[in-house]
């Protein structure tokens, strides 16, 4: 078997002391800056760039690597234990996740993340050894009318994230959607809703967003309530997920691993709809999914495999096609032609060294973040037992360290007071924040990808139908809705009547 | 008039806004151009009409079906909040994060319930050491430590 | 003043000494000197700023700490540095886009990129070609623009962004051959290029250092490069201008520059610094990665000429070809 020989050259490379060592570095440092809100894996790799030119290319991308996937498991904790999400692949794990640690159950929720993604990575990383280059040639069939139905898919399932009103939902998509126009237009290059202020010409970031609308909200609204000092329930059950749950996850793990592996092959955004998409999925399957979004572990389990999964296969289109799919692979790209290699389809062929070298780490990098996460979560735990009115204003300096960092600029501290304002009425109204951050994610694919069909078709919209694969998307956008909209409206009918009688 | 459900007629009051207000900003500063060829107003005009009929809807629902109240707002929380957010990143260039943590960590304090001064200033002075070794020494973010006129004492 | 006790004054006036100090005298660089990158961290502007900076830090002895302050194109950053105190202790990267393309496709530049700066020196000069898709059934450039007149508004021209150097060499090649071609501007060239690689659009001006991959491994089909020189990378390919397109000259470039009015003392000693630093063996190495592949510019009054009639070329070319937004 080629693939055998192939994974044990890469084996050999990668567990070299050095190697191992670098591998350990990268995922530390992920780890505590994904632990740390705000401050994500592009600014720290970024930063980290020139002390890797001394290092040999290899040694230099098993670190960065594992700084990605680092910042990846350290994102998920915060999410569970401050609802603070600091990656868009984290705003899904908030929901559940964090009801979880609230009602004391943060342990079963951070091994729940732990293990899935653990599961995930090695799944995702034997996708990647084995069918790297099909796969690749997968991802250049999506074009921008194959994403735009993506993105529709993905809009459509994000109502289903809302556990309230429908309509809701829908304003508070839509509202995201248009919060991501923002900035200068792609296809135009005029500059909307910028109101003359030079900062938002470039649009408003995620994190930003993400911090004000769940973070800063949910401190603000902790704080109001004088009677219940504390917001975590002091009777933490146990550590370790019961039986009973990983009964519960299992499916959802595999499920979300999936789907996260495909949706990631992807370059255009698709790793995006990841976790928002196995969440979704979960709660249509599940049979307990009146619990989701008040603490139900499957809603952290599928989520978090998906995206683990899907920051894996994401290397697929770099390794293979030179495509990166986000910021952090575009910088791996950097680092790699720095380090004089050109990332591209000979890689695999000229390189095979680098190419499986990578792959057997990330494999290992899992399992040292795995094993090293484990006995972490007893400290987390810990520090929810800090009183609040500590742990709040320790969460504020690093938030605000980490999003004054993202361009040492004053005006995003004021953006994300704003989000923080908008966050809390919205608390108030009863209107969910995470729909309208995965429309604010979307919106801007979205109509790019619209206009760019738009353009290259000459006008026609039959486009979206012709394709096979836009047209499977948007017919099972319809489906989805009408599934989603009926027992809403039988509902519907129910309360009336309930108020005439 | 009679508001049945707040929390729906409010939530409706603030789609409509941001709805129309977005989508007329859109039509008189941006081109409309033609669905072949989209002009940059195109896309937040049509979200912008949807956005104020869903919330249209949901105003008229909150007429009709009844619903919840909307809880009451408490002020000093939010305002001391944002207030020491805004207040960070305004002084974190001219103070350095000596100051700009003291101001964040002393307001965002004295808006929760319970404030001990000798508390918080151990917790500042915890959170300024820790800020200062990670950022800046570990990550090497580009802050200063100090107030510019004292930045000779803070090398470390 | 009176008011004030004697412990009072002394305390001032320390304070005060303490604050001037450090930029008077002789003695600069005295504290460390921040080089500010108008681009998020990670880019090839901001890699090459770090590359740079430990060599600058050894030569002049004091740490030069790079600082991102992206937004709005790069023109914050840029402004950033024309409104520093031009005592030497700030510097910033400035590039085609903040210092040529925005001025003119930007209503509201709040600098002039000649008399706001002080050019201290090139650091990267790097050629696009011209690639097309390998089902394009054409070889050479002349047989790109018959088969481009056959088919008027048939053919797609992607590039990076809407006013990128793709998109205005696109237009640049629209106008000198005559022909039309419609184009399809992306959020970064890497997007544009797989579509490209996928045959959804036909053909697009690409940075040469992130084209040659695809171009060796035989993915996608170069034409031409459009500077006046053939490159070193890829010797046999030949310009524009042999091609038919006389004088077509564009380059991506970036180098490090100060707000106006720095002493020449610094200034000379900055940018001897630069060059030495550019041309230390692992930084050399790095650039040539990038596609730095040298250039004529050497002396910061060679660099403020060059900054200037790149200003005028786009000036000019984004006025001709329309693609100023409206």
């Amino acid at each position: 078997m080629e693939i055998l020989s192939n994974l044990a050259l890469g084996f050999g490379v990668a567990l070299s002391p050095f190697n191992l060592l670098m591998c350990l570095v990268g995922v530390l440092l992920g780890t505590l800056i994904g632990v740390l809100p705000g401050v994500g894996p592009v600014a720290t790799i970024a930063m980290l760039l020139p002390i890797t030119f001394n290092l040999n290319p290899i040694a230099a991308l098993i670190m960065l690597a594992g700084i990605y996937y680092g910042a990846q498991y350290g994102g998920s904790t915060t999410a569970i234990l401050v609802n603070l999400p600091g990656e868009s692949s984290s705003v899904v794990t908030c929901l559940d996740g964090y009801q979880m640690a609230r009602q004391g159950r943060a342990g079963p929720a951070l091994a729940t993340a732990a293990l899935g993604s653990f599961f995930a990575g090695c799944v995702a990383t034997l996708i990647v050894a084995m069918f790297a280059p099909p796969l690749a040639e997968v991802a250049l069939k999506f074009g921008p009318s194959e994403y735009f139905s993506l993105m529709v898919l993905g809009l459509v399932a994000a109502v289903v994230l809302a556990h309230g009103s429908l309509i809701k939902a829908i304003a508070m998509v839509i509202l995201g959607l248009m919060l991501g126009l923002v900035g200068t237009d792609v296809n135009s290059g005029v500059l909307r809703f910028a109101f003359g202020i030079a900062e938002l010409a470039d649009g408003i970031g995620f994190v930003t967003v993400a911090m004000g609308m769940f973070g800063l909200a949910e401190i603000i609204a902790n704080l109001e309530h004088k009677g219940t000092r504390e917001v975590f329930t002091s009777k933490v059950k146990h550590l370790w997920p019961t039986k009973e749950d990983f009964k519960r996850i299992w499916a959802p793990v595999l499920r979300g691993t999936f789907l996260g592996s495909a949706l990631g092959i992807l370059p255009g955004g698709g790793a995006l709809l990841a976790s928002f998409g196995a969440y979704t999925l979960e709660k249509k399957v599940s049979k307990n999914s009146a619990e989701f979004g008040k603490g139900a572990i499957e809603g952290v389990a599928a989520p978090e495999s998906a995206n683990n999964a899907g920051a894996q296969t994401s290397f697929i289109p770099l390794l293979t096609l030179g495509i990166p799919s986000n910021a952090v692979m575009a910088l791996m790209i950097g680092a790699m032609m720095i380090q004089g290699i050109a990332p591209g389809p000979q890689v695999m062929t000229e390189r095979p060294q680098l190419f499986w070298g990578m792959i057997a780490s990330m494999w290992l990098g899992n399992l040292m973040l795995v094993v090293l996460n484990l006995p972490l979560i007893g400290l987390w735990i810990k520090l929810l037992t800090v009183p609040y009115r500590i742990l709040y204003p320790s969460i504020l300096v690093f938030m605000c360290i980490g999003v004054f960092s993202l361009s040492n600029n004053p005006f995003d501290c004021v953006l994300m007071a704003a989000f923080g304002l908008l966050g809390y009425i919205c608390v108030k109204l009863e209107c969910e924040p995470a729909p309208l951050i995965l429309g604010f994610i979307l919106g801007p694919l979205m109509e790019e990808n619209l206009r760019r069909a738009m353009l290259l078709s000459r006008g026609d919209p039959l486009v979206f139908f012709q394709k096979p694969i836009s047209a499977t998307f948007l017919v099972v956008s319809i489906i989805l809705l009408v599934i989603i909209a009926l027992p809403n409206i039988r509902k519907k009918r129910e309360e009336v009547f309930v108020e005439e009688t | 008039m009679v508001i049945k459900s707040p929390k729906d007629f409010w939530a409706g009051v603030m789609f409509i806004a941001f709805g129309a207000g977005m989508a007329a900003i859109a039509l008189t500063n941006y081109q409309m151009g033609s669905a072949v060829r989209m002009g940059p107003a195109y896309f937040p005009t049509v979200l912008g009409g949807i956005l104020a009929a869903l919330g249209l809807i949901l105003f008229m629902r909150s007429l009709v079906l009844k619903g919840g109240k909307v809880p009451a707002f408490s002020f000093r929380p939010l305002l001391l909040i944002l207030f020491a957010v805004l207040l960070f990143g305004y002084t974190l260039k001219p103070l350095g994060l000596l100051g700009a943590t003291l101001l964040l960590v002393f307001v965002s304090a004295y808006g929760g319930h319970e404030f001990k001064w000798k508390e918080v200033a151990i917790l500042y002075v915890a959170l300024f050491i820790f800020s200062v070794v990670v950022f800046v020494k570990g990550l090497t973010l580009p802050f200063p430590i100090c107030p510019a006129p004292l930045e000779d004492f803070c090398r470390f | 003043m009176r008011g004030l006790r004697i412990g009072q004054r002394l305390a001032a006036a320390a304070l005060l000494a303490l604050a001037t100090l450090p930029a008077h005298g002789q003695a600069w660089p005295a504290k460390p000197v921040r080089v500010v990158v108008p681009y998020p961290p990670g880019g090839p502007v901001d890699i090459s700023a770090r590359l740079l900076a430990p060599k600058l830090q050894e030569a002049l002895g004091q740490p030069f700490v790079v600082e991102n302050k992206p937004g709005a194109g790069g023109n914050i950053g840029a402004d950033f540095v024309a409104k520093s105190a031009p005592d030497g202790y700030t510097i910033g990267m400035g590039a085609i886009a903040t210092h040529a393309i925005n001025p003119a496709l930007m209503a509201n530049v709040p600098y002039d990129p000649i008399k706001d700066f002080r050019h201290l020196a090139l650091v990267v000069q790097v050629p696009n070609v011209l690639i097309v898709n390998t089902e394009l059934p054409v070889k050479s450039v002349p047989e790109l623009i018959a088969y481009a007149k056959a088919r008027p508004g048939r053919l797609d021209f992607a590039s990076g962004s809407t006013g990128s150097t793709g998109h205005l060499a696109g237009e640049l090649f629209k106008q000198m051959t005559g022909t039309f071609m419609v184009h399809i501007p992306y959020k970064g060239a890497p997007a544009a290029v797989a579509d490209l690689l996928a045959g959804r659009v036909h053909l697009m001006f690409d940075n040469l250092s992130s084209a040659l991959p695809n171009v060796k491994s035989g993915h996608v089909r170069a034409l031409a490069v459009t500077t006046l020189k053939r490159s070193a990378s890829l010797p046999d390919l030949p310009t524009l201008d042999e091609s038919g397109l006389k004088g077509f000259d564009m380059t991506t470039w970036w180098g490090l520059m100060g707000p106006a009015g720095m002493s020449p003392d610094v200034v000379q000693r900055l940018s001897a610094a630069i060059l030495n630093g550019m041309d230390a063996p692992d930084v050399k190495e790095r650039l040539r990665a990038m596609g730095m592949e040298g250039s004529a510019v050497r002396t910061p009054e060679q660099f403020t000429a060059f900054v200037d009639a790149e200003r005028r070329l786009y000036a000019k070319l984004v006025k001709q070809s329309g693609a100023k937004p409206d």
